[in-house]
């Protein structure tokens, strides 16, 4: 059985008309680095593939506080713009350049761990997503998309249209550990942002995990053991063991939950110490 | 039940056109591999992991096996059977390879020649880092990378 039909829709109405019609037989496609290794090895057999190349979902642009990105727009893009260090820093460790052509935030919020990376830095950014399909649209945080390993809240008749980041004054840091160092799937992936005091005490913070839950997950207990201490060695401490107490993470060829686990209170470790020093040298602002 | 909705593409393969007739989701490797005869880029992994079907599409590397034929419609795609079509005189990249011994096998060849070719064209002198950041993606088995990396930064000097 092969794919009967490739649809190449030229807008986003025709996107939605077409879903609306094929429904489930449609399979989505973004940049097509999930989807045709899929296709290639026969694992994925549609009846229909819809592409949403042309359909006019590309693009970034800053509305005021708020960074708005095309679901289509390639992490080559993501990796060459400088208003958010964080999301240049995840798609510089995600995949490789000839992938990065392809590959596209949006898909890339759709991809099953131990895939992506991207996703862990836009939760970490406390990003929202824009869904519209024939009933209308609708925002929701990133942390009410996810409902399960390569589940999520978009309905089998929405598309993702925009990603929405909020442009607040942080410092951020982003680890990712693979086996090898380029175009490589994650041990694990740890993103931290934190927004601080006068006194220089951590008053916000978020710390998302990848590879270590069912999708990009937010480690609670480790950002509840360092709000409000000024990020030194015991709270930082405390927080990486509090996140690999807490994380959820699978066992797959790459790495065994055991080691993941393990790998979670060192990375979230690192990251945090990357934070504080980032912070004292007035770096990864953004 | 209706058929399988094939097409016409055209396309550009250095100065040749081409028209072939693709079933859907035919990757662009496939294509060029076994209906066009541009044996090159190497059918590796089909999963856009080894980086061994590398080409240039408008002048940008894309691993070829991740791309569906049709999506190539109308755009310049250049292989590595472009760079040499006389075969006898070698582009500046293929001769720093043999000359620093970065074949081998020679299947990953191509596709490091090419994405050799978009850094060159992207960034003339690059550092060590950005070479290393620009072939990430390109697996080699025999080397151990440091013939191929010195063969690119000959190139960048």
């Amino acid at each position: 059985m092969t794919v009967r039909e490739y649809l190449v829709p030229e807008s986003l109405p025709e996107a939605v008309g077409l879903l609306g019609r094929h429904g489930p037989d449609l399979l989505v496609m973004s940049g097509g680095t999930v989807v045709m290794p899929l296709i290639n090895e026969g694992i994925s057999l549609p009846e229909r593939v819809m592409s949403l190349r042309r359909a006019g979902l590309g693009g970034m642009e800053r509305r005021g506080e708020v960074l708005a990105i095309g679901p289509m727009t390639t992490l080559t893009r993501l990796l060459a713009q400088d208003q958010v260090p964080l999301l240049r820093e995840a798609a510089r460790l995600t995949a490789s350049w000839s992938v990065r052509n392809l590959a596209t935030v949006g898909g890339n919020l759709f991809t099953p761990p131990r895939g992506g990376d991207v996703a862990v830095a836009l939760l970490c950014l406390d990003a929202s997503v824009r869904l519209a399909g024939a009933r209308g649209e609708r925002v929701l945080p990133l942390a009410d998309f996810y409902t399960g390993h390569g589940t999520t809240a978009c309905a089998a008749d929405e598309l993702l249209v925009e990603i929405l980041v909020p442009m607040t004054q942080r410092t951020t840091a982003y680890l990712k550990f693979g086996r090898k160092e380029g175009n490589t799937p994650a041990v694990v992936t740890v993103a931290a942002a934190a927004e601080w005091d006068t006194a220089g005490r951590v008053r916000e913070v978020r710390i998302c995990l990848g590879a270590a839950g069912p999708h990009p997950i937010r480690a609670a207990a480790a950002e509840a053991a360092i709000a409000g201490s000024a990020l030194e060695p015991a709270s930082i401490g405390a927080a990486a063991a509090a996140a690999e107490a807490e994380c959820r993470p699978l066992t797959d060829a790459v790495a065994t939950e055991w080691y993941r686990r393990r790998m979670v209170g060192v990375f979230v470790r690192r990251a945090l110490e990357q934070l504080a020093a980032r912070h004292a040298d007035g770096l990864g602002q953004a | 039940m209706s058929g399988v909705a094939s097409r016409i593409v055209t396309f550009r393969v250095g100065d040749r056109e081409v028209e072939v007739m693709v079933k859907p989701m035919t990757t662009l490797q496939a294509v060029l591999r076994y209906q066009l005869g541009y044996t090159a880029a190497k059918e590796g992994c089909r999963q856009g992991g080894c980086g061994s079907c590398t080409v240039l599409v408008d002048g940008e590397p894309l691993m070829s096996c991740l791309v569906p034929a049709e999506d190539v419609a109308g755009r310049q795609v250049t292989t590595l059977e472009v760079l040499a079509p006389d075969g006898d005189r070698l582009d500046p990249v293929q001769q720093a390879f043999l000359d620093h011994g970065a074949y081998q096998c020679g299947y990953c060849s191509p596709g490091m020649i090419m994405i050799t070719k978009a850094l060159l064209s992207h960034n003339p002198r690059p550092t060590r880092e950005e070479i290393v950041d620009a072939l990430a993606g390109n697996v080699c088995r025999c080397t151990g990378y440091r013939p191929i990396l010195a063969a690119v930064a000959s190139l960048a000097q």
